[in-house]
């Protein structure tokens, strides 16, 4: 397997005596889209700084192409393309300015003018001045400006907030395509189907750690079920009473479990008690997310 | 690195323009009215409030010294702490400066680039403030007695910028490590009122007589002579000297904290656990 784009090693990061993030290792492939999940202050955007070198590590260390962030970040963010999660521009340039000034800026890499492109598919005018533009025409400017440079990695925090579905669907499009070329995306979001529908890894980082690294369909497919059984004689509440087991709703000859340990021996009660029918969902990664957040869902499913 | 300039310049040219038109009011009303007002200024020569505050009025030297080498600079001096804190601490704090420390800069080139787009800014002020207080100069010139001539008024006011240059790069200084506009400017209007008013006061008490070699004043001559014979060089070596110290300061502290989150430097290794 090739050298991963994006490596942490126990990556620590502490404001103060407040934690950032905490002996995070992570690693993304060259070509996969990675959706990095977790709630507000959980260390996503932390992690994302100090990729960018923007926020040093307290321990740890982090890597992208293999050269290390903090001793190599000019020649790191040579081939990075950034969206801010909170996004500040230059109120006073026109549109059409600054990605000019950014284009240069960043070294033009073989995609002079793409950003014309770009405004034309996020339907931008970028010969209005940003400070004119709603929220979600200066959300717009800052995607152009991270994708512009046609760049090695995407690291894009929160992409779609604040754009209405036609463009984040446009969004999600560049997305694609950027993994179609080989390229590779490493964002957040708190839309999760949409993390769904473009990634093929997540990260779920919870109080600075992580706690699961899994592959979307495997996630989904094995990790967290939804059973439904259909039984003669429904059976009391307590037979699947198991670590990891969460009774969802009970009807006249049906329970609905969440099962996300303890399977064999939820099949095996239930055959005890004479199920008749069983019927499988797979969760969404919404509800898989939320699982992880649960009350009392400690961090046993790292 | 000179595209960015350009483009700190360029941010800066409405303040600039505002500046410029600002400081001119020194020239244009001071050294306009002076003929009219000679006779009275004369009879306030001795006031010690006056020297207190600087100012030597008697003469038209004294009157030039005092508006536009210790009255005019000092103005400006409020500029290069805006701009100073603006740069730094206040684009940070706002977000903006994420994106520019996020484009394959180094650290040290930012915080170069912006100190050299205040000088600049700096310097084109002042080269217009000399320039009109020339054309004033010759306005009046048959109407007062003086040696003074144009290019001296020119030297005066362009030898008065290392004091802004030294003002603007421990602005400079204060926001690359503290993070806080508020912090910084509050810092740099303190080193500036107490540099200005402690010079001036020092010399009418002993009390603060040895502190003058830490007051930035000290090095900034406005007495009527500076004007024909302009400031010593040690003076203004020693500005510029605090100044790039200043300036290095800044570099240093910039590249080695963290940012857009306000962090003060040694908080980095006071890990909990």
């Amino acid at each position: 397997m090739s050298e991963p784009i994006i490596q942490t090693n126990n990556l620590t990061v502490y404001y103060g005596r407040v934690r950032g993030v905490k002996n995070l290792n992570l690693a993304v492939e060259r070509g996969e889209a990675f959706g990095f999940l977790g709630p507000n202050g959980a260390g996503k955007t932390t992690t994302q700084r100090v990729l960018l070198d923007v926020i040093r590590p307290t321990a740890g260390n982090a890597a992208i192409f293999g050269m290390d962030c903090r001793k190599q970040g000019v020649d790191i963010r040579k081939r990075v393309g950034y969206l801010p999660g909170e996004l500040a521009l230059y109120k006073d340039m026109r549109a059409a300015e600054f990605f000019e000034m950014m284009e240069y800026l960043r070294g033009f890499n073989g995609a002079t003018g793409y950003w014309r492109t770009l405004s034309e598919r996020l339907d931008l005018d970028p010969a209005r001045t940003i400070r004119t533009f709603s929220r979600g025409n200066k959300q717009k400017v800052g995607i152009v400006a991270a994708f512009m440079n046609k760049p090695d990695l995407l690291i894009l925090d929160e992409p779609t907030s604040g754009l209405d579905p036609l463009v984040q669907q446009t969004v999600m499009d560049l997305v694609r395509e950027v993994k179609m070329d080989g390229r590779t995306v490493f964002f957040s979001s708190h839309i999760l189907p949409e993390v769904q529908a473009v990634c093929d890894r997540v990260g779920i980082i919870r109080s600075g750690e992580l706690v699961a690294t899994e592959r979307v369909t495997e996630m989904l497919a094995a990790r967290f079920k939804r059973m439904t059984f259909t039984f003669s004689n429904l059976p009391p509440a307590e037979v699947f009473a198991l670590p990891g087991v969460m009774e969802i709703s009970r009807a006249q000859n049906s329970i609905t479990l969440e099962v996300r340990e303890n399977l064999p021996q939820v099949l095996s009660m239930a055959a005890q008690h004479n199920v008749r029918d069983l019927e499988t969902q797979n969760m969404s990664l919404e509800e898989v997310f939320l699982a992880f957040y649960e009350k009392g869902n400690g961090g046993n499913h790292a | 690195m000179l595209k960015l300039l350009w483009q700190e310049l360029k941010f800066r040219r409405g303040a600039m323009l505002g500046w410029s038109i600002g400081l001119c009011f020194f020239p244009i009303v001071y050294i306009g009215i002076y003929p009219s007002v000679a006779t009275e200024m004369g009879n306030l020569a001795d006031l010690e409030i006056y020297k207190m505050l600087g100012m030597n009025l008697g003469t038209f030297s004294g009157w030039i010294a005092s508006i536009l080498i210790a009255f005019m600079p000092l103005v400006a001096c409020i500029y290069a702490i805006i701009n100073g804190t603006g740069t730094l601490a206040a684009e940070e704090e706002d977000g903006r400066l994420e994106m520019l420390a996020t484009l394959p800069l180094p650290r040290w080139q930012i915080v170069i680039v912006k100190a050299l787009a205040l000088m600049i800014s700096s310097l084109v002020m002042f080269l217009v403030v000399a320039a009109v207080s020339v054309q004033v100069f010759y306005a009046i010139a048959n109407q007062v007695e003086t040696d003074i001539v144009a290019l001296d008024l020119f030297r005066a006011i362009l030898f008065a910028l290392p004091m802004v240059f030294t003002v603007g790069m421990l602005s400079l200084f204060f926001a690359a490590f503290a993070a806080s506009r508020r912090a910084a400017s509050t810092l740099s209007a303190v080193v500036l009122i107490v540099s200005y008013f402690g010079n001036n006061l020092a010399q009418s008490t002993e009390v603060l007589e040895p502190f003058t070699p830490f007051f930035l004043h000290t090095y900034l001559n406005a007495s009527p002579e500076a004007v024909t014979a302009g400031q010593q060089a040690g003076d203004t070596l020693t500005l510029l000297v605090t100044g790039l110290v200043a300036l290095a300061l800044a570099v240093f502290f910039f590249e080695h904290r963290n940012l857009t989150v306000g962090v003060w430097p040694w908080q980095r290794a006071q890990v909990e656990d």
